[in-house]
């Protein structure tokens, strides 16, 4: 009996360490095969090819999807497409975990949070080395966000702009007027904030706080700077605090909601927030989100405004961001159909006119103006707000690095120390960028 | 089977035995299959994989890098780590002992034998089928909320409140240990047979003796109940130390407000799969076993001096 014990314990361990050991292989991604260095673009197979493409997204987006999916299928019939999709939170888990274990889909919809921490670490393909990908169509200052270290990891799909959206419907029933918006301060928007709520005596709000990385980059552009430089966090410790103490004085004035409330709507839906609800009057908000407000608070009429600026615009400190990428894994044994695949998602006319605006809008300068006609009032007016903002775009703004993705989160936080008085503005700057500078150093040692 | 095989078989564990046959093992070890296989595949392999990791720098997109103990030193500077036992040993602390007692109470009036005594259990167990699921986080942010049915409740009795008990860092914490405790039904199945155990002669010897129902539950009730709630107690510990669904879903994901329900396996999760510090997490991860076997421990050695046993 003691002998079989030992040998039976002995055949456990031998293939416990089998398991760990196909565990640790399954793990690299740096000997794949598109990764190579020796410079020979890929070419199209003859044969029958699979690939797999995965997105995040809404319910509208998957069946668009498929039909642009099957369109492809219809034009290449050797190549067959399996697409996979999953909400925001669960899709970068399951990319993540699908990467790690050697397993990425071929195709896959990125976001900027994440391009640098993806590509730094060798799991994204060189789009350029392939034959089949024009990036003719992109704006240069658009294209340019899709590279890490200058390489071309993310094919921008759409682009979006950082505005205000005003519920039109709200503040004719309360009797107020924009003040003049093409000139705005930050102090016009505040004043006008603080009236909302004191003039609907409570029930509806102004405001609610700046809480993610577009808008604190286009603060720090604002303030002559830049969020990251040479991949590492630039902002400065003030700038970054009267960010902080901008959500503070808004919360404290009544402009904006008190803290809890804020807190509890951070986690909702969009169709669930204040200003789905007609309980807040101006939002912040990714221009091309209309549509879905729209969709949300039941066909309010919402007008898209610039953000206030210190200087009437004078400095070009706007910029348009990708909404979202199509990135080739750089482990895909088929890298050219791949790319294939994401040429005809974004350069292609009729594809453009199925997917519309779903993704944002069109980053293919002749794609979108294929689509302008066709456009619902709200999307049409995302698009020429868009297009308005070109006047005030200036350099292109260093993507987010390695190591920062949690960004979004990050500000979230310090966000809710400062609202609930735990840190000071200040305090909670410089907590800030020593926690995210951390995050960066320790992803690229 | 001779007698001599026979009382092999029942022989205590210290006797020396004898050689088996080769057959009867292979038939065992054909039984044991599936389970060994998934046993070593599923349970003991990622242990060792993660054993292994938590010595590493791994980011999950590049191989795991050896950097020793560098990510057990990191947690000695690591506050939000250091928040995060705060909030989980606060949560053990007041879930652990306020769902047993709650458990216990509901048990013992429902052992009087009352009318409709199946559906009453069946009730009470209903949350804990219930209680970690996503459909009930998602019930209790609209109960705890700034609009909720509690702040009704509290405007119903003349105390006006417009708090949102979930989104407020000094009171989200307890919401959640409400729900632990409100998901009291198997340990009160648990305790509900343990009390059918009890002789009924006990209960009527001592009420011969002038014993009131305080004196016989002091006296008599618990301490032949004391091997359940050890039993209940020890699971409790441990199922408690890895709460996740609820807090997760209550804050959204985030551990918010403010950190206040920044539960311990909230953070090994946001570290692991949110900032791609996969080797530190595993090290989180081992950091967690050792603690909840320090504690079950510590229970089991306690228990030596409050448990009794009948033999």
């Amino acid at each position: 009996m003691r002998l079989t014990t030992s040998s039976a314990r002995r055949t456990a361990a031998a293939a416990a360490s089998i398991v760990v050991l196909a565990g640790l292989t399954a793990c690299g991604t740096g000997s794949a095969p598109g990764a190579g260095s020796d410079g020979a673009a890929p070419e199209l197979s003859e044969e029958e090819v699979t690939l797999r493409a995965t997105w995040w997204g809404g319910d509208s987006r998957h069946p668009l999807t498929q039909k642009a999916i099957d369109a492809f299928e219809e034009k290449y019939p050797n190549i067959d497409v399996v697409g996979e999709f999953a909400d925001w939170g669960g899709y970068w888990d399951k990319l993540a975990t699908q990467t790690a274990g050697g397993n990425a889909p071929d195709i896959m919809q990125m976001d900027e949070l994440y391009l640098a921490s993806y590509a730094d670490r060798g799991a994204l393909y060189d789009l350029e080395r392939t034959a089949q990908l024009d990036t003719s169509g992109l704006d240069p200052k658009v294209l340019d966000l899709g590279r890490s270290e200058g390489t071309l990891y993310g094919m921008p799909i759409s682009t979006t702009a950082f505005g205000i959206l005003a519920n039109q419907d709200l503040l004719d029933e309360l009797g107020l007027e924009l003040p003049d918006t093409s000139t705005w301060t930050w102090e016009d928007l505040s004043d006008f904030a603080t009236e909302v709520s004191e003039k609907s005596g409570g029930e509806v709000v102004g405001i609610s706080a700046l809480n993610n990385g577009y808008s604190l980059q286009l603060w720090a552009r604002q303030h002559g700077e830049a969020l990251f430089s040479d991949g590492s966090v630039s902002i400065s410790p003030e700038t970054l605090a009267a960010y902080f103490q901008q959500a503070l004085d808004w919360t404290a004035s009544g402009a904006a909601a008190p803290a809890s409330h804020q807190a509890e709507m951070a986690g909702v839906g969009l169709d669930q927030t204040d200003f789905s609800t007609g309980k807040q009057a101006l939002a912040f908000s990714q221009i091309t989100q209309i549509p879905a407000y729209e969709a949300a608070t039941g066909g309010a009429t919402l007008e898209p405004v610039k953000i206030p600026s210190e200087d009437a615009n004078e400095a070009k400190y706007s910029y348009l961001k990708p909404g979202m990428y199509w990135s080739v894994s750089s482990t895909s044994e088929h890298p050219a159909e791949a790319a294939l695949f994401v040429d005809f998602m974004v350069n292609d006319p009729e594809v453009g006119g199925i997917l519309g605006t779903d993704r944002g809008i069109p980053s293919n300068g002749a794609v979108r103006d294929s689509i302008l006609d066709g456009l619902a009032p709200g999307e049409k007016s995302a698009a020429d707000f868009v297009a308005a903002e070109e006047a005030y775009i200036g350099e292109a703004p260093e993507i987010t690095p390695n190591g920062a993705s949690e960004l979004d989160t990050l500000i979230a936080r310090y966000l809710q120390d400062v609202l609930f008085e735990s840190q000071t503005p200040q305090e909670a700057a410089e907590a800030f960028i020593a926690e995210l500078d951390g995050s960066i150093q320790s992803a690229n040692q | 089977m001779s007698l001599a095989e026979l009382q092999r078989m029942t022989r205590g564990r210290g006797e020396p035995r004898v050689k088996q046959e080769t057959p009867d093992n292979k038939a065992a070890l054909a039984f044991l299959g599936p389970w060994l296989v998934g046993v070593v595949a599923l349970t003991i392999g990622p242990m060792a994989a993660s054993l292994y990791l938590a010595f590493t720098d791994y980011n999950l997109l590049e191989d795991p890098r050896w950097v020793g103990l560098a990510n057990f030193t990191r947690m000695l500077g690591d506050e939000r780590l250091h928040k995060s036992l705060e909030v989980t040993f606060t949560y053990v602390l007041f879930g652990v002992p306020g769902q047993l007692i709650v458990a216990l109470g509901l048990a013992v009036l429902l052992d009087r034998g009352m009318r409709g005594l199946t559906f009453y259990r069946s009730a009470f167990y209903l949350p804990s089928l219930l209680g970690s699921s996503v459909a009930i986080a998602v019930l209790w942010r609209l109960i705890f909320g700034g609009t909720g049915l509690f702040n009704s409740l509290l405007g119903a009795i003349g105390i006006p409140s417009s708090t949102s008990w979930i989104a407020d860092p000094d009171t989200a914490l307890a919401t959640i240990v409400l729900l632990h405790v409100w998901t009291f039904g198997s340990p009160m199945v648990i305790f509900l047979a343990g009390l059918r155990q009890i002789p009924r002669e006990y209960y009527e010897a001592a009420s011969t003796d002038g014993a009131g129902p305080w004196k016989q539950f002091r006296s008599i009730t618990l301490p032949l109940l004391t091997p359940i709630i050890f039993f209940n107690l020890v699971l409790a510990v441990i199922n408690s130390f890895q709460a996740f669904t609820q807090a997760f879903v209550v804050s959204g994901g985030r551990g918010g407000p403010s950190d206040s329900t920044l539960f311990y396996t909230l953070y090994l999760y946001q570290e692991g799969f949110g900032a791609f510090r996969m080797g530190y997490a595993s090290a989180l991860a081992w950091l967690l076993v050792v603690i909840i076997g320090a504690f079950t421990l510590i229970n089991f050695w306690a228990s030596r001096y409050w448990v009794h046993y009948d033999d």
